[in-house]
């Protein structure tokens, strides 16, 4: 395979900026992980970039330690404890335990590492234009669907356009931003608004396995965005057969199919049979079972401990020191840029005053917040939601903790008497959310605020989640900063919980998500983040580091940073 | 006899009758919204409102209850809108797995309870007795949700005896019945023992035990032959109102260990607002409730032919 | 149920009922598992009473995650029980925690107990229509498993100390009004009573001066066995996650935020477990004492 990619990149056209990426990179300018990140996404391929970047750097990201490298055995089932939720058209997928389930029977245009690299998938090839508004897709030929058709180009248009359909709801419409514009339109009481549509023409059939999408502006990150988790693709006719995956799992180009589901309890995934030939490597393992433990996050811990299961979704911080003491278990952990956000709306009162919202960040210590609430597992942030783990992340001048100017902003604002507040928290991660409003409350407390504590079940809390005016929202990883400020901060996106809306911090995103050079980037993303830290609009105290627990029996499995199960190479050791 | 049943009946069905208007009402002023629940967080409020006319939910509250009441007589319980499938479908599994749940916990229960209720107040005052008494009312002193917390913390992660999780996914599996059962028994044998001895110690007061063991009879054969039956008949109708307190009572045992009996069911049902499941479970629990207590009541005649109902 | 209740003469003031009632308190001492939950119960009152006193450190502040045991702090002081995964001390808030039980399970038993006698005393000595409607309603609720009720009404209507309150008193109620009802029905046609009527007294005077001091055994009985249900009830609640908000230490709730490190950290969880469980006791302990006295007289 890598041999014919080399081949691919000798035939095809380069993208002038790799040759500067390459300049840079020797030069020093440029990361490795930068380097290989940013000349993947210009279409060089990653073991053409792997190659190079290697003869710089010996040593290759290998996510298979040497232990495990023992010769992979074929077949065998693997259980992972996992909530089994009620899903049906992966286009609207808004929990990622959802598209793990789909991620076995359905496939994605590109696939993006644990190392943040992404690759090609579906798409064997993509080749941007040099202004990045043009992206050519080459889709890879004999890619069957589990009903027996060829993957063409329609079926990948057809995909897009459902994603910008507004009928469908997707939440790729804040990824794909660039490809949407403004129109007249009309709300429910036919009151005349401007609503986004999709551009005429922006996504085009050019042969029967070139598929080409045109942006308004630039956009570096599009083949990561292929690989967002609402991105599967499916078979031309999904939405004219029910779109419910789990109806018609024969509607995905995946090695599995889905013959057993029952929301709450169980998905078992099996090999396709009938003759069904993948076009990949085949996967090692027969079948895959998730089964749900509850939302209890010990009874998953109980089930792996029993042997009831071999693999955990995710391993609850407040469990870390029973799984590392538990025999024949192995803890993953990664660093990611996943976040409990406590964003705030800024329209009501009293946050309707920035000194407020300001005197709220000062007395936040969330250092003390990622120490105590999440065991210092992770990293320390500065309020804007942009992780130094993240490539496109630039330093901003430290803001150190100061409790007396928290205290005059507060007296300014007029609420030198004590202020009363309330911060809503669904634990719909973990104990860990609750925990961190609790050191926050007595943050603010040393300031003369009174944090009020409202806990909610993790199901209630969804209703208000975009409503209230402080609460904490349990963001998940994306590989680029610039990716999720894309679908949280910009004005009108649906996603956009603290109803920010700022045309400047929109105007230079929209730059940053075309600026292909590194150094450029950098200072437009500084701007970008210190204009939220500015504008005050969250407490956003740390990213978290995330966990995984497996039976050490299981093999070549690992954590990713959004806990996606790329599970082909898997396999159990018995 | 048949009035009382008719009676009975009657007052069950009048009784589902407001119970399933007041939760519709409850629900009705609750603060989320279903629309959320099934469409998920992020879905538009477009789609919500869309969803939520689809439907029918801006008929009038009545229209709704009628059709609903409508439907249930006619043996259609309605969907669910977090399984999406019909009511009944998710329903009867669960009861099933609970009543096995149940069945478990009183086969072991009730033996135990009973002996232990009889040795206690065979000779009141007596240090067995007095043994059996504080210890009755120490197990029920400790919480279920304590017993499970320490139950599982001793005989899952100590001593690796038995699994943590009680979800029955490959099949049923008779060790992952041990610790939601020991559980429901610590919490419960108790209660049951204490009235068994109460009324044990009654009927050894009373005249005709006395006066056969006055006559000489062996000591075993008066509590055999005559003390035993006529002690019974109490525990009879606390045994059959444990029916009753069981549905509430698996709910933390069946949350805690992930079985997927009713209790947990409803439990769910409630947190994501799922109007139809928790009318058809509260049905449930209502008809259980009667039902057992016009047992108990039939059973109680039965055995006691001094009792007669007019 | 009515051989309990006393046949003694009326009693003509509440304050002089108020005085037997400590008096039948006083004949505890012949009953040593009344005794035993007697002091269990004044235990865990006085350290309500004296938790800032007697708490060795803040119940809110972080100090030491995870410490074990008998940990020294280096700012002085000793964690007799550890602390907890954020680092509070776990006997400051089981003593702090000890307020919050004994200030919400009394004051939702207080409120069942005023609607429930109300209810009880309306029927049944008005009896009629009011006992009839009364009645049903009482029958209805109690044909439906509690727990279930809690959970629905809570989750519903939202958890806060005040919605706890309300679910206690609108699930807890009936059982006390039929207890009342069976009590009054005895006592109404007592001679006091009939004398109160000739003098023409009020019935809500009759009621609440006449027949209610009179069925105060038996009441104080199911009182404190009801005692023991309602912190269970709280407990659960606060494990089911529908509790009390945080950070005010809560037993129930401390269980179920340290329950999942158990098995590494079981102190976390174990004297929680310990606490609720020996005031249940003690309450239960206590009314099994008085039951025994009573039925002694």
């Amino acid at each position: 395979m890598t041999k014919t990619k080399m081949d691919h990149e000798k035939q095809g056209r380069v993208h002038p900026r790799v040759a500067d990426l390459k300049n840079q990179f020797v030069k020093g300018q440029l990361d490795r992980r930068e380097f290989l990140r940013t000349t993947t996404l210009l279409g060089l391929s990653a073991a053409a970039a792997y190659t190079f970047a290697d003869t710089f750097d010996v040593e290759l990201p290998s996510l298979i330690s040497s232990a495990e490298a023992a010769t992979p055995k074929k077949g065998g089932i693997l259980r992972c404890g996992m909530q089994v939720q009620d899903m049906s058209d992966p286009a609207v997928y808004d929990w990622v335990e959802k598209s793990n389930v789909t991620r076995q029977m359905c496939e994605y245009l590109t696939i993006t590492g644990p190392d943040n690299v992404t690759r090609p998938m579906l798409a064997e090839k993509w080749v941007p234009s040099d202004d990045l508004k043009t992206w050519t897709f080459h889709i890879r030929k004999g890619v069957m669907f589990g009903n027996g058709d060829e993957l063409t180009a329609d079926d990948v248009v057809v995909n897009i356009k459902r994603w910008l359909d507004p009928n469908v709801g997707s939440s790729m419409v804040g990824m794909l931003n660039t490809m949407l514009d403004e129109v007249d339109g009309k709300d429910k009481d036919g009151k005349a608004i401007k609503v986004k549509r999709m551009i005429e023409g922006s996504v085009e059939k050019v042969d029967d396995h070139t598929v080409r999408i045109h942006l308004k502006s630039p956009d570096l990150s599009i083949p990561e965005k292929m690989y967002h988790y609402p991105a599967a693709i499916l078979h031309r006719s999904f939405a004219e057969k029910g779109a419910n995956i789990t109806k018609t799992p024969d509607l995905g180009t995946g090695p599995y199919t889905l013959t057993e589901y029952r929301v709450g309890e169980i998905a078992i995934l099996k090999r396709r049979g009938g003759g069904f030939k993948y076009w990949g490597d085949d996967p090692l393992l027969d079948e895959i079972h998730y089964i749900d433990t509850g939302q209890d996050a010990a009874a998953g811990l109980a089930a792996l401990a029993s042997g009831q299961v071999d693999a955990i979704y995710t391993l609850d911080l407040t469990l870390l020191g029973a799984a590392q003491n538990m025999p024949g278990v192995t803890v993953h952990e990664v660093t990611t840029a996943q976040t409990g956000c406590m964003r705030i709306q800024g329209e009501r009162a009293p946050y309707n005053d920035i000194r407020v919202r300001q005197a709220m960040q000062l007395a936040a210590d969330n250092e003390q917040m990622l120490k105590t609430a999440h065991q210092g597992r992770g990293q320390v942030a500065e309020n804007h939601h942009v992780c130094a783990c993240q490539p496109d992340y630039a330093p901003l001048p430290k803001i150190a903790r100061n409790v007396g100017k928290a205290k005059q902003l507060l007296a300014d604002a007029g609420h030198g008497g004590g202020l009363n507040i309330t911060c809503n928290v669904g634990n719909t991660n973990g104990q860990w959310e609750t925990d961190q409003v609790v050191v926050l409350k007595q943050n603010l407390a040393e300031a003369g605020i009174n944090l009020n504590v409202n806990v909610m079940p993790a199901a209630q809390y969804w209703d208000v989640w975009d409503k209230a005016d402080f609460s904490l929202t349990v963001w998940t990883h994306r590989p680029l900063g610039t990716m999720l400020l894309g679908v949280a901060y910009r004005t009108g996106v649906p996603w956009n919980e603290a109803k920010y809306s700022s045309k400047e911090f929109d105007d230079l995103l929209t730059q940053a998500e075309s600026t292909v050079d590194i150094d450029k980037r950098h200072k437009i993303m500084a701007k970008v983040e210190k204009r939220l830290q500015d504008d005050a609009i969250m407490i956003q105290p740390y990213f978290r580091s995330v966990m995984n627990a497996t039976s050490d029996k299981v093999k070549g499995i690992g954590v990713h940073p959004t806990n996606y199960h790329q599970w082909n190479k898997v396999w159990i050791d018995s | 006899m048949l009035i009382m049943i008719s009676k009975r009946i009657g007052f069950m069905i009048l009784t589902m009758l407001v119970v399933s208007m007041l939760l519709f009402m409850l629900l009705e002023f609750s603060p989320g919204n279903v629309a959320t629940k099934v469409l998920g967080p992020y879905s538009s409020e477009e789609a919500r409102q869309l969803w939520l006319e689809r439907h029918g939910y801006f008929e009038p509250l009545w229209w709704r209850y009628g059709t609903w009441l409508g439907n249930f007589v006619s043996g259609e319980f309605g969907d669910s809108v977090r399984f999406r499938v019909p009511v009944s479908e998710v329903l009867w599994p669960r009861l099933w797995n609970t009543a096995i749940l149940g069945f478990w916990t009183f086969a072991i229960m009730i033996p135990l309870s009973l002996i232990l209720g009889v040795l206690a107040g065979m000779r009141e005052g007596s240090r067995l007795d007095r043994v059996i008494s504080v210890g009755s009312i120490i197990t029920t002193s400790v919480p279920e949700f304590a017993s499970t917390v320490l139950l599982s913390a001793i005989f899952v992660f100590g001593l690796k005896w038995l699994p943590g999780t009680s979800s029955m996914t490959s099949g049923f599996d008779v060790k992952q019945m041990i610790l939601p059962v020991m559980v429901l028994i610590i919490y419960d044998f108790g209660y049951v023992a204490r009235m068994t001895r109460a009324s044990m110690a009654e009927v050894m007061t009373t005249h005709y035990i006395r006066t056969a063991v006055l006559k000489g009879l062996p000591y075993k054969q008066v509590i055999l032959k005559h003390a035993l039956r006529n002690a019974l008949i109490a525990p009879f109708t606390v045994i059959m109102l444990q029916i009753n307190w069981l549905l509430s009572g698996v709910i933390v045992v069946e949350f805690f260990f992930a079985y997927k009996g009713f209790g947990a069911l409803l439990l769910e049902a409630s947190l994501n607002q799922d109007i139809f499941v928790i009318e058809a479970c509260a049905m449930v629990a209502v008809f259980v409730a009667v039902a057992s207590q016009t047992i108990a009541d039939i059973g109680y005649t039965y055995l006691n032919p001094r009792i007669r109902f007019s | 149920m009515s051989n309990i209740v006393e046949t003694v003469t009326p009693a003509p003031t509440l304050g002089f009922a108020f005085i037997r009632a400590i008096k039948s308190f006083a004949l505890l001492r012949e009953s040593t598992p009344g005794m035993v939950g007697a002091g269990l119960v004044l235990f865990w009152v006085i350290v309500a009473i004296l938790a800032p006193l007697i708490a060795p450190f803040d119940p809110l502040a972080t100090l030491q995650p995870m410490a074990k045991p008998g940990t020294e702090f280096v700012k002085g002081g000793t964690f007799w029980l550890g602390t907890d995964h954020l680092g509070r001390d776990i006997l400051s808030r089981i003593i702090f925690g000890s307020q919050t039980v004994l200030f919400y399970a009394p004051l939702a038993t207080v409120f069942a107990y005023t609607l429930g006698i109300l209810m009880g005393l309306a029927a049944g000595y008005h009896l009629g229509w009011w006992d009839i409607v009364l009645s049903r309603i009482s029958d209805i609720i109690l044909s439906f498993p509690v727990l279930v009720l809690y959970i629905i009404i809570i989750a519903t209507i939202g958890s806060s100390g005040i919605n706890i309150i309300i679910a206690i008193t609108f699930a807890s109620a009936p059982g006390i009004m039929r207890i009342v009802r069976g009590l009054v029905l005895d006592l109404r046609n007592r001679e006091y009573v009939a004398a109160a009527q000739t003098r023409g007294e009020s019935s809500l005077y009759i009621m609440l001066v006449e027949i209610l001091p009179n069925a105060r055994g038996p009441l104080i009985v199911d009182a404190c066995l009801r005692l023991g249900y309602v912190i269970i009830t709280i407990g659960v609640l606060g494990f089911l996650g529908l509790g009390l908000p945080p950070p005010d230490p809560d037993w129930g709730g401390m269980i179920n935020e340290t329950r999942k490190m158990a098995m590494i950290f079981p102190h976390m969880t174990i004297f929680p477990c310990i606490a609720i469980s020996s005031l249940i006791l003690g309450f239960n302990l206590l009314a099994d004492g008085l039951r025994e006295v009573s039925l002694r007289d």
